[in-house]
């Protein structure tokens, strides 16, 4: 089946696959400078990342960016220059209180599919996106409720090979396992983690701590919320009528389900943050950012006069060990304190 | 002291104000001499080289004033309007209402330069973690908090979608500090698909027509609360009639742009036509003074280069910049080092092209607002830049980095690859701090060597 990549939570993996095409979500290793990219000085390394992982990907046969951050946006224009794969920008609007921008990211759906069409897709007919979405609602809440009885890294790569992969491959691997309730509990909140900083949550479990909630992009913040079943009849998409119902859905559940710092305002994320942090008695808060990363950098100094919680800002560049090693440092005197 | 155009110092300038004095030179109500700006703490002044004509003087005196006019506009009554980002759009829209003032709390970038870092902004940006990874935009932070530069407006908005992400990031802190946004949503601009609807934006590039209407919806909704802070309704035809006016000052500056790139000699320095053009986007809090300002100093222009004189050695390179510049003084600098501007793009030529007046008046907004070369990709920019440097003959391109913003980490590579293959000519990129003495000797170095190579390249 052709692929396709992308990294951005925005971008819902059911509408591709009701393509008939596998989505793929994207996490990048690291951020290692390559030759495609040139001078890196002041870009993101996520973004970096991400950009390496779409050149060296040879199995790829198309890949979505999304607008959500201006350095993504502008990789696109980077990917259309050094990459053979076509690639797709997709506008996910930053404001999110008016019918009108969710009008816009339905359309941008739809302009998705006609995208995803060219490059072999199927036009989702009869009950497929329905029986897709069911069938992701379904494997998403199995992840959900594994939280408890895994580690952090354990989660984190779970989540990640359901992006990865879909819902096809997973495994329910929790049978038989205790419920983890040692440790003190902690929140880790940021942007994406590439796969090497998953090691970050190993080394906060490692010292003491549980984390309890993975508040980054590539954690469970950024799944998108569980589907309204009711809103999913039987009669598919398209209706003879002319009604989205499973296209309006999944709009919802992502657009509107998904808080994330670079909404206008952004107020809904830290909502979401204070109910999380209640519900799972935190403690402390990892702030986990990437340098040059503007939107949650500016966000650090907020969090900490917004929350009572001790919050531990880890700041990376996602390339090498002397990085780990003092964030290992940072996050052990973090949880003394605690 | 002659009428020869040349660039002087400000000391200089003392001695050239008392010689318009005596020679019965009108000033408006906010002139008098330059030094007396230094008084309010703005120090680069003395380090900055000017144009020594009285069109000059008006057009400082009238940038370094714009405070007061924000203090008298709300002394009389009038209500401020903080538009952010979108630079040239809101403020034709408000300057349509009778009693809406607007400006941009963005021209914070600035205090730093012209204060020498003095006003102390950019701690108190760092003290809210907003530190020098961030564009230097984050002066408006400070400027703000000690309400010391402009008024606080009474209603602040700002555009999000395709934007820098420092500059978004930047207004949500200062929203999260108690100054609440109306915020809007422009969409990034893409090439329309081949069997979509498409419509011809000011200054060349195309959209398709369903984002036009989406800008437009968007423009209603900040008509909406305009109106609202104004308590005045706006109708089509005071709408028509603020394009018409933002117009008029469009087309100063274009024919001033002409002059300036094309002229064989100089007509006017870098730095005064940075000005010039920055006041197409809010008007400096004044929109018909601006047409004034702009209209004296075309006329010295026209007179200049009928003239035949200039500012600058006929053989001056020609350099097209990209991205203004967080340090006035560097423009001073590339005319220094033996360089001329031929062809700018200083983020805002949307606020340069004329907007159409023969469509409803919110579509023809939408259109300009689409039209901004930073809501699209890095290349239709560059395309459009390698359109300018066609038509003007620019010998070489500087792209000049904003530091910490987040577009200038990848559009540089984009823009330099996409100018040098249409091209072969010289591309250099630099980074251009608030204040930049510290790096001046290896910044004169850097120009130096691109104006030498310009004119190496002649003699091949």
């Amino acid at each position: 089946m052709k692929r396709i990549i992308y990294t951005c939570p925005y971008v819902p993996a059911e509408w591709i696959a009701a393509h008939g095409l596998q989505p793929s979500r994207v996490i990048p290793d690291a951020a290692e400078a390559t030759a495609p990219l040139g001078r890196a000085e002041g870009v993101c390394p996520y973004v970096q990342g991400f950009i390496n992982e779409v050149i060296t990907d040879k199995q790829a046969c198309g890949v979505v960016i999304t607008t959500v951050c201006d350095q993504m946006r502008r990789a696109f224009d980077i990917l259309v220059r050094r990459s053979d794969v076509p690639v797709f920008l997709m506008n996910v609007p930053n404001t999110w209180q008016n019918v009108g921008v969710q009008k816009l990211y339905i359309d941008e759906l739809k302009r998705l599919g006609r995208f995803l069409t060219g490059l072999g897709g199927k036009s989702p007919l009869g009950d497929a996106l329905t029986e897709i979405m069911l069938k992701y609602d379904t494997a998403r809440k199995s992840i959900l409720a594994a939280r408890g009885y895994l580690s952090a890294g354990r989660y984190a790569e779970k989540i990640a090979a359901f992006g990865r992969d879909g819902p096809g491959r997973m495994t329910n691997n929790t049978t038989g396992l205790e419920p983890i309730i040692e440790g003190v509990p902690l929140a880790i909140v940021g942007g994406p983690l590439m796969r090497r900083d998953f090691d970050i949550l190993d080394i906060a479990e490692q010292a003491g701590g549980r984390i309890v909630l993975d508040a980054t992009e590539t954690g469970e913040r950024g799944m998108c919320m569980p589907f309204d079943r009711r809103r999913l009849p039987v009669a598919a998409w398209p209706r003879h009528d002319g009604r989205d119902e499973p296209l309006m859905e999944l709009a919802n559940a992502y657009f509107g389900g998904i808080q994330d710092v670079s909404r206008r305002p952004n107020s809904e994320l830290y909502k979401w943050l204070k109910s999380k942090f209640t519900d799972r008695e935190v403690r402390g808060i990892i702030f986990h950012r990437y340098v040059w990363c503007d939107m949650w950098h500016a966000e650090l100094r907020r969090l900490k006069d917004w929350t009572d919680l001790p919050v531990l800002d880890i700041d990376t560049t996602g390339d090498n060990e002397t990085r780990r090693h003092r964030t290992a440092n940072r996050i052990h005197a973090f949880l003394e304190t605690l | 002291m002659s009428d020869k155009p040349e660039r002087i110092t400000l000391e200089e300038w003392d001695l050239r104000y008392e010689q318009l004095q005596r020679a019965g030179t009108c000033q408006p109500n906010y002139g008098g001499p330059l030094s007396r700006h230094v008084a309010d703490g703005d120090q680069r002044l003395l380090k900055l080289r000017y144009d020594n004509s009285a069109a000059a003087l008006r057009l400082w005196n009238f940038l370094l004033t714009e405070e007061d006019r924000l203090h008298d506009a709300r002394a009389g009554g009038k209500k401020l309007i903080g538009t952010m980002k979108d630079l040239g759009t809101v403020p034709v829209m408000a300057y349509s209402f009778d009693n809406i003032v607007a400006f941009y709390p963005d021209g914070a970038w600035w205090i730093p330069c012209v204060m020498e870092l003095s006003a102390g902004l950019l701690s108190i940006a760092d003290s809210l973690g907003i530190d020098e990874s961030f564009c230097p935009v984050r002066a408006m932070l400070g400027a703000f908090v000690t309400g010391a530069h402009f008024p606080v407006p009474d209603r602040l908005i700002c555009s999000a979608g395709a934007t820098c992400d420092d500059f978004s990031a930047i207004a949500q802190r200062l929203s999260s500090l108690g100054h609440p946004i109306l915020w809007w949503e422009i969409p990034h601009r893409r090439r329309p698909d081949p069997d979509e609807a498409a419509v011809n934006l000011p200054g060349g590039f195309t959209a398709p027509k369903c984002q036009v209407e989406f800008v437009k919806s968007e423009l209603e909704r900040i008509k909406t609360a305009v109106e609202e802070t104004a308590g005045e309704q706006l109708d089509e035809k005071k709408l028509s009639a603020g394009i018409k006016e933002a117009n008029q000052v469009r087309r100063y500056l274009a024919e001033l742009r002409h002059l300036a790139f094309t002229a064989e000699l100089c007509p006017i320095p870098a730095l005064e036509m940075l000005i010039a053009e920055m006041l197409a986007i809010h008007f400096c809090s004044d929109r018909r003074e601006t047409i004034e300002v702009l209209k004296e100093l075309l006329d010295e222009v026209q007179a200049r280069v009928q003239a035949g004189v200039g500012i600058l050695d006929a053989d001056a390179a020609k350099i097209f910049w990209v991205n203004p510049v967080a340090d006035l003084q560097v423009m001073n600098l590339l005319e220094d080092c033996g360089g001329r501007i031929c062809g700018t793009e200083y983020l805002f030529t949307h606020a340069l092209h004329e907007i159409p007046e023969n469509l409803p008046p919110l579509e023809a907004l939408a259109r300009m607002t689409l039209a901004d070369p930073m809501v699209g990709s890095s290349t239709d920019r560059a395309e459009r830049i390698c359109a300018d440097i066609r038509k003007l003959g620019s010998e070489a391109i500087i792209i000049s980095r904003i530091p910490g913003a987040s577009h200038c980490a990848l559009e540089g590579q984009v823009i330099g690859e996409i100018v040098q293959e249409e091209f072969n000519i010289p591309v250099l990129e630099i980074e251009v701090p608030p204040v930049t003495d510290s790096m001046r000797p290896t910044v004169r170095t850097r120009l130096e060597a691109l104006v030498e190579t310009v004119k190496a390249r002649r003699k091949r």
